[in-house]
């Protein structure tokens, strides 16, 4: 190696002492926060942690918002990477076509996105009064403030972050290897599964990451969309924060989310590690 | 010419006008201004029209406004510990209590608002003082009911029930509304239980359970054609065109106040006065309460036109609550709806 | 599919497998397109509309809420459109250079470290928002800094450089070691091994990632929230109110323009980049 290792680690310098400063920082007076009883924060104590431990709805609040993520990724993964394929086989004008399609949903402000969902999912809606015009049903479906009206609007949201570093990687495979597939006499299927999808992992796993945390973390699609029936951690901690002024039990909440989703992204990575290393092999 | 300069240039001089535009100026003490926060949406636009306009013209002190949620205000005043960056607050009833209990207001003194005799007695305190009223009913799709719905009790029954919008306790109105229901069917301001007992019957048919900020997307679509809420978001939705009426409750209409507070430590103490009284004045007021912003006024000289009452006096006759008994219950009313409603 | 050989002896089972492959994959990416334009379509529709509220479907067709959106009346969304501008260009330049950075370091480290330190730099993407926004303004008040705009950009910065550091990683990850080696051993310096090498490679992922930083920044409400000052309007916060008391139409006006810019934006950089790619071969 001619490079020295220690100019390699300089580079992470930068962002590290940033994220010191001004995210861990932070983060540590919000672990703080956490440890007081009271919302003026003058009795330390362990009250709030007790009492999210101790109450089972906290725990299945937790369980649902991770659960949400896992089945907003996999939505994004069935429906997104086909799309996926599609833009690598392109020709380029259909790429730049297909790209700003991509984009779209990005381009929508959060706010007036929250508005079409409601147009599309309502029960005068656009998919119901398609299904009912085609016949499949007589009387109106409930999406919208349904876990599957939530999963399909997310899947929308958060389809960029899973595409954009997967249409990167992909990019990068070298047509030949596919060609060279084909002509050893495999499927197609065969040469998606044994050569494009191991070459894209890492930017399958990206997306999964990034689909992940930012679908967890949706707050104002999981209340508008999701409506008040269906309860997730951000809207818990929304609610202790904004209305309730409790914000030792909002903290708790935060640090909760925090915690089990960096897990569920460990996992995603350690799998991910795995599965390449033997899909390499 | 050597472009590598110019563009070098170019970056530097485009850093410098960003590192200008991002760092404000510092608007130090200059006679004539006064900082307050006010509500995003329909409230700043209303002030920066109408409040901030009057402002220049009788007293000549500029308006500054920061748009700022309830939480928002609360949470830069608790951090700013006796420095905010605001001189006023804008506040309903329960973030008021907190405010009050953080300690978060210095005394107010209504004596130097020369307004202050156009209100009824006993608006303000030492707190604060109310700038705006609050009227608070059901509202409902005249096209969807052949009946309009006369009470409380009945948004639990059909036809309404299954066209209803429900929300919750995280706003003033919604939980002032559901403290009605709940004496309805027999509860009080400190029990709300006999609401959760009827919720409970009728939730599979409740048409939907939303956010606050999505009712009014919610009801144009149709997702629901029954709701409660205030004056001020049905005038403001029917002269757009919706279709929506606002019925007076038989047991009374809601009502309670916006109020606004000086800061402990403002900056500006005499102008933010100065500015209060001009949000009291009677022409403000009068603005304020017309097309398109619609916001009650709490001036008793104003011209009442549409609202639910002919005279400020009959405020005292409405129902109205008490938020140091609401307060301390709240948490565990969301909690309480949170777990009533999850699916 | 798993038994290979026996797809060897069967062509015809094999061209039936492509085909099904075809099918599929054509099935579900315009499935894929129709999730991604849906709501854009309807919110665009919306924006055309003659009426006074944002209502679907319109009962007519005008571009008076385009015309009202550029007249005097919307100074305020004006100003506050350029301050979301500003905080989100600095944010994402600030984010590309950092994560970039941070990137490289960490994509070119076996050690163990990296992957805790890889981990850690995503952990702004899974805090909550609204509670990044409480913490910070705590700590910053505490440290003694004023809300202002300045602020908001550092928050800013914070939330978005995961985007940068996750796509930028998933392109490094196809980097070929040996490449840089080489360059290194015929004498090049780093600097110019980077830009040679390095950059072209990860560049279609940097892009990405400050894209999405870009819009993730344009469309944060929880920490600009708590960290505003009285003169740093944002633009979300202001749609969000829009939104909430009146259904002013202008808000989907917006989205419109933002996809219009975006278009033409992409239009542009076309040229340039076509351009000097044919000066270049």
């Amino acid at each position: 190696m001619q490079l020295p290792k220690s100019a390699q680690w300089q580079l992470a310098l930068p962002l590290s002492l940033f994220y010191i400063a001004f995210f861990a920082a932070p983060l540590l007076l919000l672990i703080g926060v956490s440890f007081f009883n009271d919302e003026m924060l003058t009795q330390p104590g362990l009250g709030n942690w007790r009492r999210f431990v101790s109450d089972a709805f906290y725990w299945k609040v937790t369980f649902d918002t991770v659960k949400l993520g896992v089945y907003t990724v996999c939505a994004t993964i069935l429906v997104g990477y086909p799309l996926a394929l599609v833009y690598m086989q392109a020709g380029p004008r259909t790429k730049r076509i297909l790209l700003f399609i991509i984009l779209m949903p990005v381009l929508l402000s959060v706010v007036v996105r929250t508005f079409a969902w409601i147009v599309i999912l309502s029960e005068q809606g656009v998919i119901n009064q398609t299904i009912m015009a085609l016949g499949l049903t007589s009387t109106p479906i409930r999406l919208l403030q349904t876990e599957l009206g939530l999963v399909i609007s997310l899947t929308q949201i958060e389809m960029p972050l899973m595409l954009l570093p997967l249409i990167s990687v992909m990019a990068r495979i070298d047509p030949n290897l596919i060609d060279a597939s084909t002509s050893l006499g495999a499927s197609r299927w065969g040469t998606l599964f044994k050569v494009i999808v191991p070459l894209s992992f890492p930017g399958l796993i990206a997306g999964c990451i990034l689909v992940f945390a930012s679908s967890t973390t949706a707050f104002i699609s999981h209340s508008i969309i999701g409506g008040n029936r269906l309860i997730y951690l951000p809207l818990m901690i929304w609610q202790q924060t904004s209305v309730l002024y409790n914000w030792p039990l909002a903290a708790v909440g935060a640090i909760v989310l925090l915690v089990s989703v960096s897990l569920c992204i460990a996992l995603i990575t350690l799998l991910g590690r795995r599965s390449m290393r033997h899909l390499y092999v | 010419m050597n472009p590598h300069i110019t563009r070098r240039q170019l970056l530097a001089g485009a850093g410098v006008m960003g590192a200008c535009a991002m760092f404000p100026k510092l608007a130090l003490a200059q006679q004539g201004s006064a900082t307050t926060a006010i509500y995003p949406g329909a409230w700043e636009e209303a002030y920066r029209g109408i409040v901030a306009e009057a402002l220049r013209e009788t007293h000549g002190i500029d308006l500054q406004m920061q748009p700022l949620f309830a939480v928002d205000q609360i949470a830069q005043a608790r951090a700013a510990r006796g420095n905010p960056s605001f001189d006023t607050f804008v506040l309903d009833p329960g973030p008021r209590v907190t405010a009050i209990e953080s300690g978060l207001f210095d005394t107010f003194d209504a004596s130097r608002l020369e307004n202050s005799a156009h209100l009824e007695p006993g608006m303000a305190d030492e707190h604060g003082v109310p700038v705006a009223a609050q009227f608070v009913g059901i509202a409902y799709n005249p096209n969807r009911f052949d009946e309009p719905p006369t009470d409380w009790a009945d948004l639990f029954e059909e036809p309404y029930v299954s066209r209803l919008g429900l929300t919750g306790f995280q706003t003033t109105f919604g939980t002032v509304s559901i403290i009605e229901m709940a004496k309805a069917f027999g509860g009080s301001e400190e029990n709300v239980e006999p609401f959760f007992e009827e919720l409970q019957r009728v939730l599979p048919h409740v048409a939907t359970i939303g956010t606050p900020a999505s009712m009014p997307s919610l009801f144009q679509q149709g997702q629901c054609d029954i709701m409660y809420t205030n004056t001020q978001t049905v005038g403001t939705l029917r002269a757009r065109g919706v279709d929506i009426e606002f019925v007076r409750p038989a047991s009374g209409v809601i009502t309670f106040f916006t109020t606004m507070h000086i800061a402990r430590g403002a900056n500006e103490v005499d102008n933010a006065y100065k500015y209060i009284d001009t949000v009291l004045s009677t022409p403000v007021q009068q603005q304020l309460m017309a097309d398109p912003y619609f916001m009650a006024p709490v001036n008793s000289e104003v011209d009442l036109a549409d609202l639910p009452l002919s005279d400020m006096s009959e405020i005292a006759n409405m129902v109205q609550h008490d938020w140091s008994l609401i307060n301390p219950r709240r948490a565990e009313w969301i909690e309480r709806f949170n777990r009533e409603v999850a699916s | 599919m798993s038994d290979k050989t026996s797809l060897k002896h069967l062509p015809s089972y094999k061209s039936l497998a492509d085909a099904s492959y075809s099918a599929c994959i054509y099935t579900v990416a315009g499935l894929a397109l129709l999730i991604l334009l849906g709501p854009v379509v309807i919110v665009l529709i919306t924006s055309l509309t003659d009426g006074q509220t944002l209502r679907f479907p319109p009962t007519g067709l005008s571009l008076r809420w385009y015309q009202e959106l550029f007249s005097a009346r919307s100074t305020p969304i004006h100003r506050a459109a350029g301050n979301s501008l500003l905080v989100a260009l600095v944010s994402a330049l600030a984010a590309a250079v950092l994560g970039c950075m941070a990137s490289l370091a960490i994509a070119r480290s076996r050690r163990r470290g990296a992957r805790v330190m890889d981990s850690l730099f995503m952990s702004p993407l899974i805090l909550p928002g609204i509670a990044f926004g409480l913490a910070a303004l705590v700590y910053f008040t505490m440290i003694g800094f004023r809300p202002s705009l300045a602020l908001i950009t550092i928050g800013h910065i914070v939330m978005v450089t995961p985007f940068v550091l996750r796509t930028t990683s998933a392109s490094l990850a196809q980097l070929d070691g040996t490449l840089l080696e080489c360059s290194a051993s015929l004498g090049a310096t780093r600097w110019y091994s980077f830009r040679r090498i390095t950059l072209p490679i990860i560049f279609p992922g940097l892009v990405a990632g400050g894209f999405m930083a870009f819009m993730a920044s344009i469309d944060n409400v929880p920490v600009s929230l708590f960290l505003s000052s009285p003169r740093s309007d944002m633009l979300p916060i202001r749609l969000w109110g829009m939104m909430e008391s009146t259904l002013d139409v202008r808000i989907a006006a917006v989205s419109g323009i933002f996809i219009v810019s975006v278009l033409v934006l992409m239009l542009v950089m076309e040229r340039l980049v076509g351009l000097s790619r044919r000066l270049n071969d």
